[in-house]
């Protein structure tokens, strides 16, 4: 599994200069202060794997998918910024560049790294702190969605709901089809013609067979190609006339009839949508509600895409953390899930309604295609079956009503029932007057009633087909899904158990001796559908959930990183290390020290990139991680080089000396103020003099002067040949070191000459105290006992000291 | 974590690898599904489209009587 040996940044987000990360395969933790740049790093790791940003995509529109924020704005325009990740195993290194034109491209084209990337796409590499509590309060379909995307299962739900979608569709199209109402128009045409109902072709024939009788044609109908045979031979050109419109009133009978037998079933559905309707419209507190959903959602929405960054309330625009916000408005949709339901349940309902009334008027307007609808003296009959149409076409105009308007009672809807009913005998006695008209002709009207016949046979055993098909679609459909949903609940049970120990064990380590225990996911099932997962925890032997309503906020973080844990650890097969970019925001000191110890034991293997702007956090743990092998890093930022890393006091030595050969003054003064205030700290540090005490982090902003002071005090009792060439008064007495602690605010208007004097100045007497040939500083520790010397390392650099 | 968790798309190779076995299922439909996974296409539209295929082909396999037969 993939671990890393360096990083480097260059023109990536807040990281102008090159930023080298060695890591060496080893944990780190990271400090610095808010705005020194640390997720600069999370964010080129993130873009390095997954080409986007996702905290930057929802600030930015279009497909640049944060890319647009991802290039230092400072770097030249011909610079490429890039993330170069030399991996312990080098066959993955590869640096990643992104020019002006936001183009992105790897150096490493091997199906090595690209088999890495893919498959770190379903891992957990990154936690920020702003998506450490996301689980925890989300809604327990959110929970299910969300486990099911980070576990892979994403995929196993996209299926379920694939299988049961299609074998939902297709019931609705065989009740909306209305198969036996239209076999059943097929037969009234067959027994009409042949007098007697036919169901296969051994029937048929035999009906034919009786009907080709009178005209002696020596022929026995043994299949339906005989029957074409037949109709070809008897056929007279001299009735096709007549036969167009035999033909046509018969498809006017058949399309009403068809259309009358499906009323009963669009008034039944249109019934049903009623009732739904006026129930929910009925309680005007219940539209009211449903409103207020809408809102909801949209603010949830608002929040979880991060759209509003801030503790804030972006309707009222009032104080309030984000993570408080969005547990509310998710106990608030969940007050209203059932209202919810209820609405979909009517605009199911109103799917279901379309889609009986769709085909039917489909077959009117098929009708109305006919030719000789166009002819005189058929206008009458045009007009009754458009206006059959609009009657039909009604219930859909009612469909588009909002809750607030009034629907149509199912009493008041005029579907032309009866003028259909009669349309359809009149059309059906017209064809068979017309058919007899040719009395005398026998063979004319032999012909008319096989054909007829013939033709609704076939169509009867199209339907039968089709009905039969679709139904052993939907039987497929169901077998499928129900054996799969078996399977996903199995393998997610095995997964909930597994992982819930995890969780559970992670939780009670940095919760010890707080009688939560037993912290489990328990999937959640609605007649019997699987549609959440809720987190149950016992409290005092007592079953508890959700979590959110009885836990501190330190305590719900403690759970949200014990669920990104276990998913490391469950997940993660790519990747042996993980960041996690100010996760300890808001534990509290117990939970702090706990979670690194956490870290240091549970995932000793796993290389962790541990960021924190939290100094007094850092200072807790750095000395306990340092311990096990971690490194310890200080980020900075400056001006000129952006995010960078804090090198010490040679960084800043550094700096000064080219601040000096630029003769660029700007800030130049607090670099060397800060210089010699670390400088000072390992000057005190190294001869023993006394400071006053002060708690941890106070004690770590001593300012230059109060060291001075105490160096000053404690050469000058214990050598005074020091004292006297170290000169401390000189240094002291300079105008950065004088009034206020910070040269932010020194009204002191430094040129660079002076400045070089000062700084001559502040070097000498900084090597009465360093040797530059070991690099050490005099220390008591190196005390010389016979000459009563206090020295270097080497030696080299001495001065006398009373014991 | 234990070796029985299965990722999800072990769940669903499983799954269209025991599908053809499972009793009373329409192999022709059974056999769409499984190609169409297999491909890598297996969404709603394309299932639609090769359910309805079916439906064509079965309701005019081949004219081989002539006119009108199924």
């Amino acid at each position: 599994m993939a671990k890393i040996k360096t990083i480097n940044i260059f023109g990536i987000r807040g990281v102008k200069d090159l930023l080298t990360l060695d890591l060496n395969k080893k944990s780190v933790l990271v400090y610095g202060d808010n705005g020194t740049g640390k997720s600069s790093l999370t964010d080129a790791i993130e873009w390095f794997y997954t080409d986007a940003v996702q905290h930057l995509v929802s600030e930015e529109t279009g497909s640049t998918r944060g890319r647009g924020a991802l290039r230092n704005l400072f770097i030249h325009d011909s610079d490429n910024g890039y993330v170069e990740i030399e991996y312990a195993d080098s066959k993955l290194s590869s640096k990643k560049t992104i020019n002006n034109s936001l183009q992105s491209s790897h150096s490493n084209t091997s199906n090595e790294l690209s088999s890495l990337l893919a498959n770190s796409q379903s891992e957990n590499l990154i936690l920020r702190y702003s998506e450490l509590v996301k689980f925890i309060i989300a809604k327990k379909k959110e929970k299910l969605d969300r486990l099911q995307d980070i576990i892979g299962f994403s995929q196993v739900a996209e299926l379920r709901s694939l299988l049961q979608k299609n074998g939902n569709s297709i019931a609705r199209n065989i009740k909306s089809a209305n198969y036996d109402n239209q076999k059943n128009v097929q037969q009234s045409t067959i027994l009409e013609n042949l007098g007697r109902n036919t169901h296969t072709d051994e029937q048929l024939f035999a009906g034919v067979n009786e009907l080709i009788k009178p005209l002696k044609l020596g022929v026995e109908i043994k299949s339906r190609q005989d029957i074409n045979k037949v109709l070809k031979q008897i056929q007279a050109k001299e009735d096709t006339v007549l036969l167009e419109q035999i033909n046509f009133f018969t498809r006017v009978w058949e399309a009403l009839s068809e259309v009358e037998g499906n009323v009963d079933s669009i008034q039944k559905s249109y019934e049903e949508y009623h009732r739904s309707f006026i129930a929910l419209q009925k309680d005007p507190e219940k539209i009211k509600k449903l409103q207020i959903l809408k809102l909801l959602k949209e603010g949830h929405a608002v929040l979880k895409n991060d759209v509003v960054q801030d503790d804030y309330c972006p309707l009222c625009q009032l104080e309030k953390s984000k993570v408080e916000l969005l547990k509310e408005l998710n106990e608030r949709i969940e007050d209203l899930e059932q209202l919810a339901e209820e609405k979909a349940k009517l605009d199911e309902q109103g799917e279901e309604l379309k889609g009986f009334v769709k085909p039917n008027v489909g077959a009117l307007d098929n009708l109305l295609k006919e030719k000789l609808f166009r002819k005189e003296g058929y206008e009458k009959l045009n007009d009754q079956v458009e206006e059959i149409k609009k009657s039909v076409n009604c219930f859909t105009d009612e469909l588009k009503k909002e809750l607030i308007e009034s629907l149509a009672k199912p009493e008041d809807i005029e579907i032309a029932k009866k003028e259909m009913a009669e349309l359809a005998k009149q059309a059906q006695e017209t064809a068979k007057a017309l058919t007899e008209s040719q009395s005398s002709n026998i063979k004319f009207q032999i012909f008319t009633k096989l054909d007829r016949a013939a033709r609704a046979y076939v169509e009867y055993r199209k339907i039968e087909k089709e009905q039969d098909v679709l139904t052993k679609q939907q039987i497929t459909f169901e077998l499928l899904y129900e054996d799969f949903i078996k399977r996903q609940e199995e393998a997610l049970n095995v997964f909930l158990t597994t992982f819930s120990e995890d969780i559970n064990d992670y939780y009670t380590t940095m919760n010890p001796n707080e009688k939560v225990e037993d912290v489990k996911l328990v999937p959640l099932k609605k007649n019997g559908e699987l549609v959440g997962i809720t987190i149950e925890y016992s409290f005092f032997d007592e079953t508890k959930t959700p979590p959110i309503a009885y836990l501190s906020e330190s305590h719900i973080n403690c759970l949200g990183l014990s669920f990104f844990l276990a998913s490391v650890k469950a997940f993660n097969k790519e990747n042996k290390f993980f960041i996690l970019d100010d996760v300890i925001s808001s534990f509290d000191r117990s939970h702090r020290a706990r979670f690194a110890k956490l870290l240091t034991d549970k995932f000793a293997d796993y290389q962790v990139i541990l960021l924190t702007h939290e100094h007094e956090f850092f200072e807790l743990v750095s000395s306990d991680v340092k311990s096990k092998g971690w490194s310890i890093t200080n980020f900075k930022w400056s001006k000129d080089s952006g995010t960078g890393v804090e090198k010490g006091m040679l960084d800043i030595k550094e700096r000064i000396n080219k601040k000096f050969e630029s003769r660029n003054t700007d800030g130049l003064g607090n670099d060397i103020r800060v210089y010699t205030e670390k400088v000072m700290k390992e000057v005190a540090f190294n001869i023993e003099a006394p400071v006053a005490f002060r708690y941890n982090e106070i004690n770590e902003k001593r300012m230059a002067p109060e060291l001075l002071d105490a160096v000053h005090s404690r050469i000058s009792k214990k050598g005074n040949v020091l004292n006297q060439i170290a000169n401390i008064p000189r240094v002291k007495g300079m105008p950065m070191f004088i009034g206020n602690t910070t040269s932010h605010d020194n009204d002191f208007n430094e040129s660079i000459e002076d400045l070089e004097v000062m700084w001559e100045d502040i070097k000498a007497t900084i090597h009465t105290f360093y040797c530059t040939e070991c690099k050490k500083f005099i220390s008591v520790k190196y005390f010389d006992n016979v000459s009563n010397k206090i020295r270097c390392g080497c030696g080299k650099l001495a001065h006398d000291w009373k014991k | 974590m234990s070796d029985e968790i299965k990722s999800g798309k072990e769940v669903i190779d499983e799954f269209f690898a025991e599908i053809p076995n499972v009793e009373g299922v329409d192999q022709k439909t059974v056999d769409i599904l499984v190609e169409l996974y297999g491909q890598g296409k297996l969404t709603d539209r394309n299932i639609q489209n090769a359910l309805e295929e079916l439906k064509q082909a079965e309701l005019n396999p081949r004219k081989k009587q002539g006119n009108g037969e199924d």
